[in-house]
């Protein structure tokens, strides 16, 4: 094994999402891809859609990249073709890349393509000029969609981050807390929002959430409910 | 029935009948009525009973500002009847007074108890004889407060929300500057709330036959796509964050500007009896007209300092009611109102007030006259006296926001006279009063907030400054104030400052009296300002009292710091939504299957045991043990700097660690303090995998990464204490499960004490500590935590066989008690050094690194200590608590036990205490007391159990 | 207490979104006489007014950075990276930075 294997879930084990059990409550059908126990629907998901749906992505890969500011653009550069932007997600190739600061980013991309990645910036990490690190922060983080008309009433009910779109338009990345702990929020399109959140703070997290969306009609979608995002 | 025919603008609807029910008597009402509306139609008069003398209290402001008609509804006390919908059905009730709100027993404390009564008679009676207090306690609790909460009542549990709220601009104040500042706003393109605290926006418009112009400014504001927030008074402002109540949702509303269009408050005037009923506000008497289209009486008496009592007889006048005399304070009011007024033929007197009113149960007669003649005077009957005492700017939520008043001379209250950054001001709570002033101070701070923000033209800036110019200019005709005195006349009866505390004029000049000379001691001694009304009607007639009795200026004297909440709110606003981040491991849902008793760690829930710890701890020194232990903080350090910034931060050496095994280190701050503990292995030359208590997790963390922005050492630090799983297999059958599980060669000799190893668990990839927390040969395993309920299952399955048991954290503390591994904080302390803590091995001085702690250690080491920290045992089985006090032979206290345990396996009492030094050896006798038992103890040095570390290294 | 900071990296946030370190306390160069380390270690400026001082986004991004606040009245003149403040390179902040238990990281960084 190499040094930091013991970071990335083993291939041969399914993965769970710290949420697993609050979904298999709420009525999920689960299904297992690419090694994850997956919430794929939920009963009456669409109708929670129309005003605020919220679905685990726990599953995501988020590959965290730290480097000199340098360093960190030419390794992104390998993949992305933008220059990442503080306060922008970067959107390339099914991936998120979010800088937190000129020299960290976390990438959150499929978790088919989560290895692939990693290896591919590991090798681009290799060639930088000082010290660069790919570390596999999969499984540190928690993450929840929120999506549909309300979702912003869903947000505005346990964080303070400005969410109106002439603040955090489409693409928009705020690192802030979310339910008084730390967290991270993109807009993924107009009134859908990406939120990651320490992985042990998952039920509490779904806890917050599903008590400020069930209140405004919203509630549990599963991971096929969702609109893809590059289609 | 004293219903008017229809008003323009009236708020109620005529053909829908509302019934509900006042002290069990059934009330017929209009939708669009309030509570006082609909009883002051029914004939009531009395709406309270006051908070000490149980005077009788009617309506006075009908805007929500006063005390006087707060009533309980549907079980919930504090509700201000006059600005409250009527609801079908609902129960209201009366609140302090008992019997009945028509003849109340404590009525005695008004008609005998003023000269035993008075300011802060609560610390000078009900003393003596001690004996009694618990009688005095009982009368006093029963008879202190308004309203009566019944400790269970489900019917009124509901739920309020949170919700944050972002906004370029907040309008808070819907009058009709409020709108024009809101409008103007938006049409400049901000983004725009305005909160207005009435059913409906408008203010002062609604009741002054502004009805049709206030809904113009509302669509308008609409328009624009103002968001108006109604039924919603602001509660205070927090640097920039107003909190606004609606319902049952508390909006926090962070804007870039604020725009306070507050108003002003109508102030009463002070005479003896000027708390009777039949006594109203020149504002309430025109909301009842306008607003519900109530006629307030039937013969009336006017009292003002300015236009605004004159505008109001005519509006009486309009409405049917026969007005007697006005009495106006001013010299020589001319022009305006006052010509109308006799053209009317309605009696003006000048330079007049009211000396006193008359009345048992309600009014029946006032007393006109210059102020300060304590006789005579013309006297006439009357059932409502409509006073009108000048106007004070609503400041507080400004001043909350840094906002500074001084006091205004010529109209006699605290005006603004500075305002804070980021903060604007429109309308009356400005001085303007006139509808076109206030609309176009309204435009002016619509357009000011705006264009600070980058929206607007030049044009609009142009069209600002215009405005801005029009409004410095003096007003064609001003309109005069008169300052009323403190109080008209010395005559009897009792004249309220106070309304909500019943403070009287006399109470406040005995408090100078006594001492307490400055408004806020005044405040706090007679209570004044500090009732339902916020200072709303009492803090400018306090203010007038003060300086009259101490010879001061008002100037001199100055206001109170007004606090939030500005407006009246429920408790369970404030107790709003639980935040409460709790962190479970992955594995956490088998121990609750497992039947785990689960408490707080720190921010984490833990499994504290399953069931008998005592069993659980045999289970791993019999057989096997499974504790999970993903609490630990746990941090990836690398770099080519890695081993030199460890080295930097512990007092001890990770550089020459080799990769593959691990260190124990402790880590101190630079006054030489233990901070926290943990392992550190080396994973290769630019690798090390630090773990950290599980308190500790996050401060270590800003610890280094504080540090690494000082430094600049080319390392990096990633937290993957949450994205770990982590779980201790211990026991003599550890190995044994172990190789069932992995290929990895776990023989004593292939992998051996302080080695940690990467190798695959039941298929998970892992990394494989080889530590002795607990004193039995163990495997600390850590692996991705969406993996590591799997993990938990292999070895709980492959442990079957072997005994293994799952222990929590109580059989744990145990197990490293017997060990004398410390525990940081429960057995160390903020004054902890490392050598105190027997630990002074850790400390390498000899270190050619500067470090964290070095020069403090350096002076500690050369200092003995006078305390230490030991194990002891105890020869009887009881234990003693943590925090039992050791204690020599005679004399005071001279240590404190942290930790002790009944251990099964040693068959005794072992601990650890702090002791005075020169005990710090084995075999020393200490004597440790715990409550009324003495305990006689051995101190040992060395590990309870497997002292050499035999066990571990085998 | 509810103002607002900037954040170099992520931008206006709540202050509970931050930890905060305390006013900057430099760290001696060399080896402190006992009264100088007593300072460094225990002792404050504790200005009423404008100090510069530590502050965590802890919450956020997770970067310490520097803000000049006037104490009086939580107005925040600015934030800057360290960097910015103390300039690239190893060890050059330390001239001017660090802390002590005191009134920082060792105390549980409360704000």
């Amino acid at each position: 094994m190499t040094t930091l294997a013991f970071l990335s879930p083993g291939a041969s084990v399914t993965s769970r999402s710290s949420m697993e059990r609050h979904a298999i409550a709420a009525g999920a059908t689960m299904e297992e891809r690419d090694g994850w126990n997956l919430a794929v629907s939920f009963p009456g998901e669409q109708s929670a859609l129309a005003t605020a749906g919220f679905a685990d992505m726990s599953h995501l890969g988020k590959l965290e990249l730290q480097a000199s500011a340098d360093d960190l653009a030419s390794i992104v550069s390998t993949s992305v073709r933008e220059r990442l932007e503080l306060g922008r997600a970067t959107r390339a190739e099914g991936a998120w890349w979010c800088p937190y600061s000129a020299e960290r980013a976390v990438v959150l991309c499929p978790p088919a393509d989560t290895a692939a990645l990693r290896e591919h910036l590991t090798r681009a990490a290799a060639d930088a000029s000082g010290l660069a690190s790919v570390i596999d922060t999969t499984t540190a983080l928690g993450a929840l969609t929120i999506a549909g008309p309300l979702a912003r009433e869903v947000f505005a009910r346990f964080t303070a981050i400005d969410l109106r779109p002439q603040v955090t338009p489409v693409f928009g990345f705020r690192p802030g807390s979310v339910a008084r702990t730390g967290g991270a929020i993109v807009c993924e399109a107009p009134d859908r929002y990406l939120m990651v959140f320490g992985a042990a703070l998952g039920q509490y997290v779904w806890t917050v959430v599903a008590d400020a969306a069930e209140h405004l009609g919203g509630g549990p979608v599963g991971v096929d409910a969702l609109e893809p995002l590059d289609a | 029935m004293t219903r008017l025919p229809e008003q323009g603008g009236e708020r109620i609807e005529r053909d829908t009948e509302v019934s509900f029910s006042f002290d069990g008597r059934k009330v017929t009402a209009l939708e669009g009525d309030t509570i006082g509306s609909a009883l002051y139609v029914d004939g009531q008069r009395t709406f309270s009973r006051s908070f000490k003398y149980h005077r009788r209290r009617g309506l006075l402001c009908c805007a929500g500002q006063c005390p006087n008609c707060l009533v309980a509804v549907d079980g919930a006390p504090g509700v201000r009847a006059c600005t409250e919908p009527v609801r079908e059905g609902m129960k209201v009730e009366h609140m302090n007074a008992s019997p009945s709100l028509d003849f109340d027993v404590m009525r005695t404390t008004d008609l005998v108890g003023g000269p035993f009564t008075p300011p802060g008679f609560y610390y000078k009676t009900f003393i003596r004889p001690r004996r009694f207090w618990p009688l005095y306690e009982k009368v006093l609790r029963h008879a202190a407060g308004l309203g009566k909460l019944r400790k269970s009542q489900p019917e009124r549990e509901w739920r309020t929300e949170y919700r944050r709220r972002h906004a370029d601009v907040l309008v808070v104040g819907g009058g009709a500057a409020g709108l024009n500042a809101a409008a103007t706003a938006a049409e400049l393109g901000a983004d725009v709330i305005l909160a207005d605290e009435g059913p409906e926006p408008g203010g002062r418009l609604l009741a002054e036959g502004g009805v049709t112009h206030a809904r113009g400014l509302v669509e308008r504001a609409r328009a624009a796509g103002v968001e108006i927030l109604q039924n919603a008074p602001a509660l205070g402002t927090f640097d920039g964050l107003v909190p606004v109540w609606q319902g049952d949702t508390l909006h926090q509303i962070r804007a870039q500007r604020q725009i306070f269009a507050t108003g002003a408050i109508e102030q009463p005037l002070l005479f003896p009896g000027n708390d009777l009923p039949g006594v109203m506000l020149s504002g309430g008497a025109r909301r009842l007209i306008g607003m519900y289209a109530v006629k307030p009486g039937t013969r009336a008496v006017v009292a003002t300092v300015d236009d605004r009592g004159l505008h109001a007889a005519l509006a009486l006048i309009e409405a049917g009611v026969e007005v007697l005399c006005v009495a106006d304070l001013r010299p020589h009011p001319n022009g305006g109102p006052s010509g109308a007024l006799q053209r009317k033929n309605v009696e003006l007197v000048c330079g007049s007030s009211v000396l006193e009113v008359r009345g048992r149960r309600e009014l029946d007669s006032v007393v006109i006259g210059p102020p300060g003649t304590n006789e005579g005077g013309r006297t006439f009957a009357c059932d409502l006296l409509v006073v009108s005492g000048g106007s004070a700017p609503a400041t507080s939520l400004i001043a909350q926001a840094g906002g500074k008043t001084s006091y205004d001379e010529a109209r006699g209250h605290f005006a603004l006279a500075h305002l804070p950054d980021g903060v604007l001001v429109a309308g009356e709570v400005t001085g303007h009063a006139a509808l076109e002033a206030a609309e176009r101070s309204g435009m002016t701070a619509g357009a000011d907030a705006a264009h600070a923000l980058g929206f607007g033209d030049a044009d609009s800036r142009e069209r600002a400054d215009a405005d801005r110019e029009r409004l410095a200019a003096p007003p064609a005709r001003e309109s005069a104030v008169a300052v009323p005195p403190p109080v008209m006349s010395e005559r009897d009866g009792k004249c309220f400052a106070c309304l909500c505390e019943d403070v009287t004029a006399k109470d406040i000049h005995l408090s100078v009296e006594e001492g307490y000379d400055s408004i806020e001691l005044s405040k706090r001694y007679t209570t004044t300002t500090m009732g339902p009304c916020q200072g709303r009607m009492c803090q400018l007639p306090a203010v007038r009292l003060m300086a009259k009795e101490t010879g001061t200026s008002m100037s001199d004297v100055g206001t109170t710091t007004p606090r939030p909440p500005w407006h009246a709110t429920p408790l369970g606003a404030f107790a709003g939504r639980p935040f409460e981040p709790a962190k479970r491991s992955s594995i956490h849902a088998r121990h609750r299957e497992l039947g785990a008793n689960v408490m707080w760690a720190g921010d984490w829930r833990r499994a504290y045991d399953y069931g008998d710890p005592k069993a659980e701890a045999m289970a791993v020194h019999k057989a096997a043990g499974l504790i999970d232990v993903s609490t630990l903080g746990k941090l990836i350090v690398r770099g080519p700097d890695a081993g030199e910034f460890l080295d930097r931060l512990y007092p001890n050496r990770f550089s020459n660690l080799k990769p593959g095994r691990i260190r124990y280190g402790v880590i101190a701050s630079d006054s030489g303090r233990i901070m926290d503990d943990g392992t550190i292995c080396r994973l290769d030359d630019e690798n090390f995998y630090v773990t950290t208590t599980s308190s500790g997790a996050g401060a270590i963390y800003d610890w280094f990464t504080w540090w690494l922005a000082d430094w600049q050492l080319d390392v990096h630090v990633v937290d993957m204490t949450q994205g770990l799983s982590a779980v201790n297999l211990a026991g003599p059958r550890a190995r044994e499960i172990m190789g069932k599980l992995t290929e990895l060669d776990c023989s004593a000799e292939g992998f051996t004490y302080l080695d940690g190893k990467q190798a695959e668990v039941a298929g998970v990839p892992c990394l494989i500590l080889r530590i002795g927390f607990v004193g039995e040969v163990g495997y600390e395993i850590h692996c991705p935590a969406a993996q590591g309920e799997h993990l938990w299952d292999a070895l709980m399955d492959a442990g079957r066989e072997f005994g293994v048991q799952p222990f929590g954290l109580e059989p744990q503390r145990l197990l490293r008690l017997q060990k004398m591994h410390i525990l940081i904080g429960q057995d160390t302390d903020s004054e902890s050094t490392p050598f105190a803590a027997a630990m002074p091995w850790i400390v390498k001085l000899d270190k050619e690194q500067d470090f964290i702690g070095k020069w403090a250690l350096e002076h500690y080491a050369e200092q003995p200590a006078e305390t230490a920290l030991v194990g002891f045992t105890l020869s009887n089985g009881h234990v003693p608590t943590e925090g039992a006090v050791v204690m020599p032979e005679n004399g005071s206290p001279m240590g404190q036990v942290t930790s002790a345990r009944y251990s099964q396996q040693l068959g005794r009492v072992i601990g650890m205490a702090w002791v005075p030094a020169a005990l710090a050896k084995d075999g020393a006798r200490i004597t440790i007391s715990d409550e009324d038992k003495r305990l006689e103890g051995e101190v040992q040095t060395s590990p309870f159990y497997d002292p050499d570390g035999e066990i571990l290294r085998s | 207490m509810s103002y607002v900071l900037i954040c170099p990296n992520c931008g206006p946030r709540e202050v509970t979104d931050f930890g905060y370190g305390g006013e900057l306390n430099p760290r001696p160069k060399k080896t402190p006489t006992l009264r100088e380390l007593g300072e460094y270690n225990y002792f404050r400026r504790n200005v009423a007014g404008v100090q510069r001082e530590w502050w965590v986004h802890r919450s956020g991004c997770g970067d310490w950075f520097i803000a000049e606040r006037d104490t009086r009245t939580n107005q925040v003149h600015w934030t800057k990276p360290v960097s910015e403040v103390f300039g690239d390179g190893p060890d050059t902040a330390g001239a001017a930075a660090g802390g002590a238990d005191g009134g920082g990281a060792a105390g549980g960084h409360g704000v």
